[in-house]
């Protein structure tokens, strides 16, 4: 009996894993290659308490459309689809620079220009009150625009095709503030390491273990 | 033996993937004479149209207030929807007399109170506030003709409870209830 009730559950799983497998090739397989490129854009193993849904948080509303230009549709637009927008066009850097040949000047252009993207957005986070960042949606914002714009920076570095003059020293002045700031949200007590996934810049979690939390800006 | 087990355990995984992961969730809607094939059914491509371009539409569900955390996707699955079983219920009236559109109908009506319950669950975490943007977000003049038309098709037999077999969405109960017996009106051919 014992016997027959594994073979059903084997028989289960295998079949669900066969058919799955089938289905769900492509979700797969492009998420992936988004994962390898860019890395996860927030901890996998974050508190959901602490993280929201970037998407949706009142500072991208205030900020997105500094970062994305949609012209005069942006007063007819939702923050949640302009920040997809920044989101999708990041993916097919991604994808271009994983896929696309090494040398491909505009695979190089289209990471820089993501890295500048991700920065700004970033950096107006950071200029907002200190205590937004208290909410989960804000913070998530904060985490997956900071850790793209130091995945997508870092990208740029390594690809062949050299960075133009001007852009190295906006990706550099975005890379200070943005260090800047991950120092002072880790003495606040706003950005833990547990916030960030694994695969993050190697900077930032350096600031997130060797800064120590002095207080709590989030309590009240 | 084991081959039947073996048989028996893929049958059931098709069936989950089916259901859960294709959303074929009208396969499992109970058969019988009042009901057909939802896929067969005519009224889908009929309100294709409607579907079209539901923005220029100034009755369906839209949001109030700037201060929300409804999601662009969410907020057009709730302009979509509303759209669609508009069209279905109420630009239609006749069409759940016919079996397979009643199927489809059904299947349907599930997928909009379950699109309601999952945003309100979303909203629950941003409290009170958010729960009423999101209950005035599906308190559309649309979204009222809907509920219009769903009480008169429960009222007149239309749709009764055993239609939805062990899948009635929790707001129509009460209603399914209400009319418990009521033969349907449907013009006969």
């Amino acid at each position: 009996m014992i016997r027959q009730l594994l073979t059903l559950i084997l028989a289960f799983v295998g079949g669900f894993l066969m058919v799955g497998a089938w289905i769900w090739a492509p979700q797969i397989s492009s998420a992936m290659s988004s994962f390898v490129s860019v890395g996860p854009s927030v901890s996998l193993f974050a508190d959901a308490n602490r993280l929201g849904r970037p998407e949706v948080a009142p500072v991208v509303r205030s900020c997105i459309f500094r970062v994305v230009d949609v012209g005069p549709d942006a007063t007819k637009m939702e923050p949640s689809a302009a920040y997809f927008i920044l989101k999708a066009g990041s993916m097919q850097a991604s994808v271009a620079a994983l896929a696309g040949k090494p040398d491909d000047p505009r695979s190089g252009f289209r990471t820089v220009l993501s890295a500048i993207k991700w920065g700004e957005l970033a950096s107006c986070i950071y200029a907002q009150d200190d205590r937004e960042l208290c909410d989960p949606d804000n913070r998530a914002a904060m985490v997956e625009a900071t850790t793209k714009f130091f995945a997508f920076a870092k990208q740029a570095e390594a690809s062949k095709s050299p960075i133009a003059g001007g852009d190295a020293s906006v990706i550099e002045n975005f890379s200070d503030k943005l260090l800047n700031a991950l120092k002072n949200h880790r003495r606040y007590g706003t950005l833990v390491a547990a916030d960030f996934g694994s695969f993050t810049a190697p900077e930032i979690m350096r600031i997130m273990r060797e800064e120590k939390e002095t207080r709590d800006i989030c309590k009240r | 033996m084991r081959a039947a087990f073996v048989l028996g355990g893929i049958f059931l995984g098709v069936n989950l993937i089916n259901y859960f992961v294709l959303g074929h969730t009208g396969d499992y809607l109970p058969g019988g004479q009042r009901m057909g094939e939802w896929k067969e059914a005519k009224i889908r491509e009929a309100c294709y149209p409607a579907l079209e371009s539901p923005e220029r539409d100034e009755l369906l569900p839209k949001l109030t207030s700037n201060e929300h955390r409804v999601d662009w996707r969410d907020l057009n699955r709730a302009k979509e929807m509303t759209a669609a079983l508009n069209c279905y219920l109420v630009t239609h009236p006749n069409a759940i007399c016919e079996r397979n559109n009643r199927a489809y109908i059904i299947d349907y009506i599930n997928r909009y109170f379950a699109t309601f319950d999952e945003m309100m669950n979303t909203a629950k975490r941003y409290g009170e506030s958010e729960m009423s943007t999101v209950r005035n977000l599906w308190d559309s003049p649309r979204n009222r003709a809907i509920n219009a038309a769903l009480m008169q098709v429960t009222g007149n037999g239309r749709l009764i409870k055993a239609d939805f077999g062990w899948t009635v969405p929790a707001a129509m109960k009460p209603l399914l209830d209400r009319y418990k017996g009521t033969t349907d009106n449907c013009p006969r051919a």
